[in-house]
């Protein structure tokens, strides 16, 4: 029963993304046409330079037409629309997103896939952090809100939670870098790593000092939030019947609170946490720019300023295939720690 | 649904919403931020900072990147602030035909860093000659400079001290330093830190204010019937300027902050509003029409939340280059899934209400049930939703614009917070230049935040604690 | 000075609610007393006091309500003064247990039907693993559900099935009583009446004492030997089945009443007949007799002086001005 469902939503999860890749081709095919254009361009110039010149003028002449007629037929732009798009997309879905127009990765490689796939675990490495520790705060003050709910300390957390509700991450971390990297110098402003890397286990040292500014900023933001929302998910089935029932039948109260209560309380909270994780896929594009972290979203802002397009849209390309597959994974985990989908319908 | 259990509907929920202190809070705030937005031209210095945020004129006078005036207030040296002078005593002689009037500003100088220019307005016409000069209160009037307008129909004129009178101001200091430490290059020195400083050895390198009253005199030759200044006027440029300082174009922040008020709560309701009405329809509809039609609607559905929003904004303002509108169109068009899967819960479970039966047995159209029994009892939800929209909305906004890739045309606080990102003002602690406008979205953001949460609270009494 | 034959005694049990609007005197001055192996049925209508009452038995009212005064003797001790953990360890599901209502929602979603179970032999009895699930497959047959139910989870279940399970955990540490609240209430009829008769074939082979709530007089007949009528938190009828339906003997016009508005399948109806008016508002009930405003036949002294229970015949006592002769 769950296989099925496990199945089901996967496969779906694959026809909407393939869906949104053929229109994210459609939709920007112009543009990134225009940018194959002039690559080609570039790349026959460069082939002629090399050349030897001792061809005449209309050989040469010849000769670039002839490139330039065998490029675009290699990149089908002189097909039909139609063509072109599903070429595209069908090149997406085997990783092959062109050469950068610019930008290089760390090892001096065009291909956009290797610019993107060394980005992806810096970005996982830091929002994983951040949310981790969020929700080990969350929860132990959500818990606590649930408990002594209407208090003071609930009302009091909660105003909190409000304050920073439409307080921007990336304000606070400009504000937090100019405090504690340039007012008082204790943190570095920004970078994975201090330069040149150190190595061994100082690499990992470094690396944790380079995190803990943007870690606790995404924390401090964060944790109010999830606090809240775990308070209020703990408290509803806290009212429910059952734990009432629990509770006569001389369950003690930590079993029922740590037990029942939170273990039916598992899957929205881990709905929850996934959720802030895979907002964070791509909605920390200016997060990542202001501390320099070289992730995913920095990789945005940079691939703007250069107007590098084949970059821009290698990595729109990703992020949503790891959208999505965060979104399905979701559903998995759902359904594996609620028994009713697991368990599927009733027995007669 | 009739007017009067609308209405009704509406005293019960704002009776209920009256007892939520932080609700009340968030809606004072929110008349605060409306209120602003109507009094704008009269609480700024600079009214039309929002049509002319990129005209380089519109913002002459200003200092650049000068901190807030109230700066003054904790610390020891006090800086001249930013000033307009207008008040001038004024005198006319004629001496045949030709008319040589004096006009003469006063200025209190208590500071301990002078004022970054000086500068002399006026509207003239004809060919009239205008020579400033200033009386110091150690009695010493220095003659600044001599300019001739020419010949025109009528034209602003405008003097600047700090540009034009570097080689009168430098010869007077000169007088006081020894000969040796006139190494000093001429080009160098400010005029305004010479002229405002006591006449003494040490005057050009790191001089002493001379605290005391200035005059400032402008004599203006008028040489035949035709020629006219008018108009006249004195700005004094700060070393600290406005309530909330100026930016590296010399652009006054406060100005620009009050000017973004309006823009944040137009892209933030309006966003909200437009996102919140499509998705609560569109839940309904796909609750109560049922069926193969809801099937579709949810495919379309998931096809909507499946995509990462903001990177997908990005990209297609970075290719695209919306203007404001077409980016609240944007957003609307991701926005509307937030409500729809609890809409459309809250529909399934209306939907086999007996009234809704009776409703259909009486033969009224799926429209008329959907308008007018199902999407009443949405509304204080619907309401709940917009409020907490809106921050998100705003939010988004500004990191578009933060990446450069925003509607130029108008002033947004994302706007502000990418010039200063782009002019440097994290790495060189122009505090005032980068709270501002964060500060101003997080108070907006807690506006809606408090309003929402309160409604919500309301909507969800099984929450309810005493 | 142990009580042997009443196994509970209710003295005088005062439950308030604290709200924003007001104090709820939901129980007000309830006495009565349980026999052993005796069934007594407490009805009356939604919002009467019953539940209160017997959540007020195991210490359970929920927030914010408290016991205010009187004494519940349990065995002859009061276990009112008792401690949270007193009342768990020796009192709940030992002594007392309760079958709720609306088996719908009373199970656990997340943990298996075996689990659940388990959790309570195992808090309440030092017993092993194979022991526990001995009996508690013992109690499920007995109930009529085979033994892989152990695995199941509640939402796999019917309402029926579900209901068992709760009769089969509230008796298996076989209590001194058992408190089934509407246990029936959310159940198609067929299964009601399954339910019903296990409950009486259970009380017969296990020797229960019962205090069966419900609304529905039928099912009271039913099941129990003495009736105890709730209204508006107070108890205006204690006493025989019998001697209450009973036709022709001493009643209390709101019994009557309840009496009347349940149509007999073998006479003619020709209006169904009911009770007018609504329940009263227990934040300020009404002076004097609190049914009086509905009550046909309304004396001038029921509007001031409260009636206490009057005793008509042995063992049969109704709360009515009507049945007081000087």
């Amino acid at each position: 029963m769950y296989w099925k469902y496990c199945l089901r939503r996967i496969i779906y999860g694959l026809a909407i993304f393939i869906l949104l890749i053929f229109i994210f081709s459609a939709l920007f095919n112009t543009t990134m046409e225009n940018t194959l254009r002039s690559q080609i361009e570039e790349e026959i110039r460069t082939e002629t330079i090399k050349l030897d010149t001792r061809m005449t003028p209309e050989e040469l002449t010849r000769y670039v037409a002839e490139r330039r007629a065998f490029k675009q037929d290699l990149y089908h732009l002189g097909k039909p629309l139609w063509n072109r798009i599903v070429w595209r997309a069908i090149n997406v879905l085997s990783l092959d997103f062109g050469k950068a127009t610019i930008m290089r990765s760390s090892s001096g490689e065009a291909d956009v896939w290797i610019i993107i796939a060394e980005c992806i675990p810096r970005t996982v490495l830091l929002f994983t952090t951040a949310i981790f520790i969020n929700i080990i705060l969350g929860l132990w003050l959500g818990l606590k809100k649930a408990q002594r709910a209407g208090g003071l300390m609930d009302k009091t957390t909660s105003i909190g939670t409000m304050i920073v509700y439409g307080m921007p991450s990336w304000w606070l971390g400009m504000l937090v870098i100019m405090f504690f990297a340039y007012t008082i110098k204790i943190f570095p402003s920004g970078g994975l790593h201090s330069i040149p890397p150190s190595t061994g286990l100082a690499y990992y040292t470094d690396l944790l000092y380079h995190m803990t500014l943007p870690v606790l900023t995404l924390v401090f933001i964060g944790f109010w939030g999830s606090a809240f929302l775990i308070r209020n998910i703990v408290l509803s089935i806290l009212q429910e019947d059952y734990i009432m029932a629990a509770r006569t039948r001389g369950i003690p109260e930590r079993k029922v609170l740590y037990g029942h209560a939170m273990r039916t309380a598992a899957p929205p909270i881990v709905t929850m946490a996934l959720l802030s994780l895979l907002a964070s896929v791509g909605g920390n594009i200016i997060f990542e720019g202001i501390f320099s972290w070289p992730g995913l979203g920095n990789l945005y802002w940079i691939a703007i300023e250069q107007n590098d397009i084949p970059v821009l849209m290698g990595n729109l390309f990703i992020t949503t295939a790891l959208y999505i597959g965060g979104l399905v994974i979701l559903d998995l985990i759902y359904g594996f720690l609620d028994p009713r989908i697991k368990m599927g319908g009733k027995q007669q | 649904m009739k007017w009067i259990d609308i209405k009704a509907g509406f005293w019960d929920f704002w009776n209920e919403f009256k007892r939520v202190r932080f609700g009340l809070f968030g809606l004072i705030l929110l008349f605060i931020f409306i209120f602003v937005v109507l009094i704008n031209s009269y609480i700024v210095p600079f009214p039309e900072a929002s049509s002319r945020w990129r005209d380089i004129t519109y913002w002459e006078d200003n200092p650049v990147s000068a901190p807030p005036v109230w700066v003054n207030w904790f610390s020891s040296t006090r800086r001249a602030p930013s000033l307009i002078l207008r008040e001038h005593t004024f005198l006319e002689e004629k001496m045949g035909k030709i008319k040589l009037t004096r006009a003469v500003f006063e200025y209190e100088y208590p500071y301990d860093l002078p004022p970054l220019d000086v500068i002399f307005h006026g509207y003239a016409k004809g060919s009239p000659v205008i020579m400033l000069s200033m009386e110091r209160p150690d009695g010493q009037i220095v003659e600044l400079v001599r300019r001739p307008i020419s010949k025109s129909d009528g034209k602003t004129i405008r003097v600047s001290i700090a540009k034009d009178t570097r080689i009168e101001s430098y010869h007077f200091g000169a007088k006081y330093e020894k000969p040796e430490s006139n190494r000093i290059e001429r080009e160098m020195v400010k005029p305004t830190s010479i002229l405002f400083s006591e006449a003494k050895e040490g005057i050009l390198i790191h001089p002493t204010p001379l605290k005391g009253s200035y005059k400032i005199i402008a004599e203006i030759i008028l040489s035949s019937e035709n020629d006219v200044v008018e108009d006249v006027y004195l700005s004094l440029s700060g070393s600290v300027s406005g309530w909330l300082g100026t930016d590296n174009s010399k652009r006054d922040i406060w100005s620009g902050m009050i000017a973004g008020v309006k823009w944040a709560l137009l892209i933030g309701l309006l966003t909200a509003f437009t996102a919140v009405s499509i998705g609560v329809i569109y839940g309904v509809m796909s609750a109560y029409l049922g069926g193969w039609k809801d099937s579709l609607m949810q495919r379309i559905f998931e096809l909507f939340i499946s995509v990462p929003l903001l990177p997908v904004l990005i990209v297609m303002s970075a290719i695209f280059k919306p203007n404001i509108w077409i980016m609240i169109l944007m957003m609307s068009c991701f926005f509307w899934v937030g409500p729809v899967k609890t809409v459309r819960s809250m529909g399934l479970q209306i939907k086999e209400e007996t009234y809704i039966e009776a409703a259909r047995a009486f033969g009224a159209s799926s429209s008329r049930i959907i308008f007018k029994h199902i999407i009443p009892l949405l509304i204080p939800y619907s309401f709940a939703s917009m409020a907490l929209y809106v921050p998100s909305a705003i939010v988004y906004e500004a990191s578009i614009s933060l990446l450069g890739l925003g509607d130029s045309t108008i002033v947004t606080w994302g706007q502000i917070l990418h010039d200063a990102l782009t002019g440097g003002a994290v790495i060189n602690g122009l505090w005032w230049w980068v709270i501002p406008p964060g500060l101003f979205i997080a108070l907006m953001g807690m506006t809606f935040a408090f309003i929402g949460f309160a409604m919500d609270k309301i909507l969800h009494p099984k929450l309810r604690t005493r | 000075m142990a009580d042997t034959n009443n196994i509970l005694k209710v003295e005088k049990l005062k439950i308030n609610f604290l709200t924003r609007k007001g104090k709820v005197y939901a129980v007000d001055d309830i006495s009565f007393s349980l026999k052993k192996g005796e069934t007594i049925g407490l009805v009356g209508e939604s919002g009467c006091g019953k539940t209160t009452t017997v959540l007020g038995l195991m210490k359970m009212v929920p927030t914010p309500g408290e016991i205010i005064s009187g004494r519940i003797l349990i065995d002859g001790k009061d276990i009112i003064p008792l401690s949270e953990n007193e009342m768990r360890e020796k009192v709940r599901w030992v002594k007392i247990s309760m079958v709720f209502q609306g088996a719908m929602n009373c199970l656990t979603p997340v943990y298996t039907i075996g689990k659940q179970m388990m959790e309570t032999i195992q808090e309440h009895k030092e017993m092993a693993y194979s022991q526990a699930k001995k009996k508690m497959i013992n109690y499920l047959n007995l109930v009529g559900l085979p033994e892989d139910i152990i695995r199941r989870y509640p939402h796999e279940l019917s309402g029926g099935m579900k209901q068992r399970v709760v009769i089969a955990t509230a008796l298996f540490l076989e209590p001194d009583m058992v408190i089934c609240d509407e246990p029936t209430t959310a159940l198609d009829v067929v299964v009601q009446a399954q339910i019903i008769n296990l409950i009486k074939r259970l009380k017969k082979k296990l020797g229960l004492s019962v205090i069966f709530i419900t609304h529905d007089l039928a099912t009271e007949a039913e099941v129990a030997d003495r009736l105890l009528v709730m209204y508006a938190g107070k108890l205006v009828e204690v006493g025989k089945n019998e001697q209450v339906y009973g036709k022709g003997g001493p009643i209390h016009p709101y019994t009557e009443k309840l009496l009347k508005a349940t149509p007999r399948l073998h006479e003619k109806v020709e209006e169904l007949s009911f009770i007018p008016g609504t329940p009263p508002d227990l934040v300020d009930p009404p002076s004097g007799c609190r049914f009086h405003p509905r009550c046909s036949e309304v004396m001038e002294r029921c509007k001031k002086d409260e009636p206490p229970l009057i005793k008509v015949e042995p063992e049969h006592w109704i709360a009515c001005w009507r049945s007081y002769h000087e």
